[in-house]
């Protein structure tokens, strides 16, 4: 012992006692205090929590195709202006392709309609016209509509009371979302669903023949009713006043018409809707919410006050979900739920109760075999075994990393594998101490020998760890997070720990030979 | 203290490499069934891979049976199985052409509702996400499997190398067969287990590896079948140690680690087994191929 390093056993002593003092948070407590110290512990995943974790897809395909339909009734616009027939509009992935009826003047409507479009290639070959979009064009449209989508999605989350959520972007056009105690996943889930467009459009209810033929002059449009798909209106195409000119909706209540949702314009929406209004008094004016109509009502007088009133046989959950969603605003594309996982708390808390029983019991059935083989030493390597695992504990909690199911089966692993350096080295001893009687020559041969085994065999498992990190997706990431500390702590554990404590115990019971 | 460290003697001498062709034999046939059943019935794959949507549910006054009744008319590709209890029933429903999640398990809850005390969780994977995790799941084993064997080409001659990745093809096969043949779910789980293999059998291997690394330059004239076999000798207490203490940790994990869990720890317990065997019985006697020494030429 006279000649074991002071430095060694200082860092020792510091790092273990720096392990267990770290990792008494964690296995303690689990309500957050506010104090800094009793924080520093394990967040535990949503699998162990309960809560739910989304995907969501931003359909930017929807963008591009309305893109389209915006260039084709503008050529439509341009050619009626210039009197030149169009025989048919057809879009095929990136293109449009249009035919006139003649080959004369088709320059004059290029230079009009690259007007209001800069970044569009307008080709013509003879009676053919063709209007493609680049990569560029395509990716600015998504990027705006995804930033755009974050931003509506954390406000409606927001507003539904989820405390603590996780909102980020994953990937191209995807958003990812992590819900922690949520109870019922199915009501987020149908304020994110909807894209909550809302528009007001003047109803034609004069054009009798088009709604029957079902066919939609041009400029109108043709919308079914949300209660019944039998019931259509014929509305004009060009909205009067939309959901961007809101500023303010909440549930209310109407004496005869029941739930409702009460909204307010800006001064740009207010003068938009009392102007349509006033131009139309004994006409209706159509509400139409994400391509359905949700009411229909007749213009008595002039609504100039820029505030109004949504009725359509709501119950009392729709109209303040209705609100909430009009009150963060409209999603630029529809989002699609594209993979869901949600826990229920009551599985949760099966699955850290059951967590504890395996690593406790698989901690002691490891432990009683190591001290019925090795005895003394045995005990040294249990030692061992369990400051590493508050060493896993609190380096997880220093690190901020999230425990989950996988993580806690990561966990029980270390614990049968982590004695295999600790095995390494008594073998070598073993062996050493036939050959050579001198005991501390044994220990520190034994010791030798066995780091490069130690080194090379615990980097592989390392190398396969980290590669799971990198590729594994959500829960694995936990695996791969507590195997990879795992190993590299019980490297350290058996090579510093266990030599120290080996050292110890035969300096102080002075022992002559080593019973292994 | 106890004594029984004695029960794998030190000086040990079995030769394990002279019986080595009827392993082999048993190993060739074992990999041929688990590449047959791999290629016919293949592997049960879950909705991490092939989408769908998953819902476990605590019963109440219920049975599997009339669960079924109930919502067998509403789905066209449906299955439940009990899970750990007869309570905990498991729902497995197919993604039917692009039907949106909320759509499907707002369904199921509406249907079975009254029967129901707890929906426990419900997960949903989508078509396109299930097979971006197959394609990820296997980039993450494929470049695990290079990476561990360039770790080994650098530290040991590349006979070593081939080896080790003979050993541990052999295992993740072997395994693999075993999840076919016994029908249990391949998830990412799964995944994560089959690295978890591969790292384990490499390790176990590459401590028998260090040894005869180590003979070789020790016992210059010793043949070569007898410095295998004494190399096996010495490390055979740490493997069969080291064994055991990681299947009482698994063992543990499958016992008490509740339902979830179990089909990761039963597949950690097969790999654990095989990648034991492969070390000594594979990985070893792929070397004898090898002429290490000058005077091994004839």
């Amino acid at each position: 012992m006279k000649n074991y390093p002071l430095w060694k056993i200082i860092i020792v002593i510091l790092l273990v006692s720096a392990g267990v003092i770290f990792a008494i948070p964690s296995i303690l407590y689990t309500e957050d205090s506010g104090n800094w110290y009793l924080d520093k512990r394990l967040n535990l995943g949503l699998d162990l929590q309960g809560g739910s974790y989304l995907l969501l897809e931003v359909q930017t395909d929807v963008l591009i195709s309305e893109e389209f339909e915006n260039f084709s009734d503008t050529i439509r616009i341009i050619s009626r202006e210039n009197r030149i027939k169009i025989n048919n509009i057809e879009q095929k992935d990136n293109e449009l392709k249009i035919r006139f009826d003649t080959s004369e003047n088709l320059n004059e409507i290029r230079n009009s309609f690259l007007q209001n479009y800069r970044s569009v290639k307008f080709n013509i070959n003879n009676k053919v016209a063709f209007i493609s979009i680049d990569e560029l064009y395509k990716k600015s449209i998504q990027d705006s509509a995804i930033k755009q989508s974050l931003e509506i999605v954390r406000k409606r989350i927001d507003e539904s009371g989820t405390k603590e959520p996780l909102i980020q972007r994953s990937g191209k056009n995807r958003i990812l979302l992590q819900l922690p105690g949520v109870k019922n996943p199915e009501r987020i889930k149908d304020l994110l669903g909807k894209t909550a467009k809302l528009n007001f459009h003047m109803v034609d209810d004069e054009d009798s023949k088009s709604l029957s033929l079902n066919l939609a002059p041009f400029g109108k449009m043709i919308v079914t009713d949300i209660n019944s798909e039998e019931t259509k209106y014929l509305l004009e195409k060009k909205s009067r006043v939309g959901g961007e000119n809101l500023i303010d909706a909440f549930a209310s209540f109407d004496p005869t018409e029941g739930h409702a949702v009460s909204f307010r314009f800006d001064t740009t929406g207010a003068q938009k809707f009392g102007k349509a209004t006033s131009e139309n008094i004994g006409k209706r004016f159509a509400v139409v919410l994400d391509g359905v109509v949700i009411t229909a009502p007749v213009i008595n007088s002039a609504i100039t006050g820029g505030s109004g009133i949504i009725t359509g046989n709501f119950t009392s959950q729709e109209a303040t979900d209705l609100a909430v969603l009009l009150r963060a605003g409209a999603l630029p594309a529809p989002l699609e739920i594209v993979e869901e996982r949600s826990v229920g708390p009551g599985l949760g808390a099966d699955s850290i109760a059951a967590g504890k029983a395996a690593s406790i019991i698989g901690m002691i059935l490891v432990c009683v075999f190591m001290v019925l083989i090795y005895g003394s030493f045995g005990f040294i390597a249990n030692i061992s075994l369990i400051a590493n695992l508050f060493i896993i504990l609190s380096l997880l909690g220093a690190i901020g990393a999230t425990l989950t199911l996988p993580g806690i089966a990561g966990i029980v692993l270390t614990i049968g594998i982590a004695v295999d350096a600790n095995v390494l080295i008594f073998e070598r001893i073993k062996e050493e101490n036939v050959k050579n009687k001198k005991i501390f020559e044994s220990i520190k041969k034994g010791f030798d020998r066995a780091l490069s085994t130690i080194l090379d065999a615990n980097i592989t498992t390392l190398i396969a760890s980290l590669l799971l990190f990198v590729f594994g997706s959500g829960p694995i990431k936990g695996f791969s997070i507590t195997l990879s500390l795992g190993v590299i702590t019980s490297m350290f554990t058996a090579l510093m720990l266990t030599n120290l404590l080996i050292y110890f115990y035969i300096s102080f019971t002075s022992k002559k030979e080593i019973n292994l | 203290m106890f004594g029984l460290n004695k029960i794998i003697p030190i000086d040990s001498d079995y030769k394990f490499l002279n019986y080595r062709k009827n392993f082999y034999i048993i190993s060739i046939i074992a990999i041929s069934l688990s590449l047959l059943l791999l290629l016919f019935k293949g592997l049960n794959l879950g909705i991490d891979f092939k989408g769908g949507t998953l819902i476990e549910v605590t019963t109440k006054n219920t049975n599997i049976g009339e669960l079924r009744n109930l919502l067998s008319p509403n789905f066209n590709e449906l299955s439940l199985q009990e899970f750990g209890d007869e309570n905990t029933i498991i729902i497995r429903l197919q993604n039917e052409n692009n039907q949106k999640s909320i759509e499907t398990v707002n369904k199921v809850k509406k249907i079975i509702s009254e029967n129901v005390s707890e929906f426990r969780r419900s997960e949903f994977v989508g078509p396109t996400v299930s097979s971006e995790l197959l394609w990820k799941g296997f980039q993450a084993v494929s470049f695990a499997l290079l990476a561990i064997l360039i770790y080994i080409w650098l530290r040991f001659e590349w006979q070593f190398g081939f080896g080790a990745v003979v050993a541990l093809s052999h295992d993740v096969l072997l395994t693999l067969g075993v999840l076919s043949i016994l029908n249990i779910e391949f998830s990412l789980s799964t995944i994560a287990a089959i690295l978890t293999i591969a790292g384990y059998s490499i390790n176990d291997t590459v401590v028998i590896f260090d040894r005869v690394r180590e003979n070789l330059r020790k016992y210059k004239k010793l043949e070569l079948l007898d410095l295998f076999n004494m190399s096996i000798n010495n490390t055979l207490s740490r493997t069969i140690m080291t064994s055991i203490t990681t299947l009482l940790a698994l063992f543990s994990l499958y016992i008490f680690g509740g339902e979830v869990i179990k089909p990761f720890a039963f597949t950690m317990i097969i790999g654990v087994l095989v990648g034991t065997y492969s070390s000594i019985y594979i990985a070893v006697p792929t070397l004898l191929v090898f002429k290490f020494r000058p005077q091994d030429e004839d």
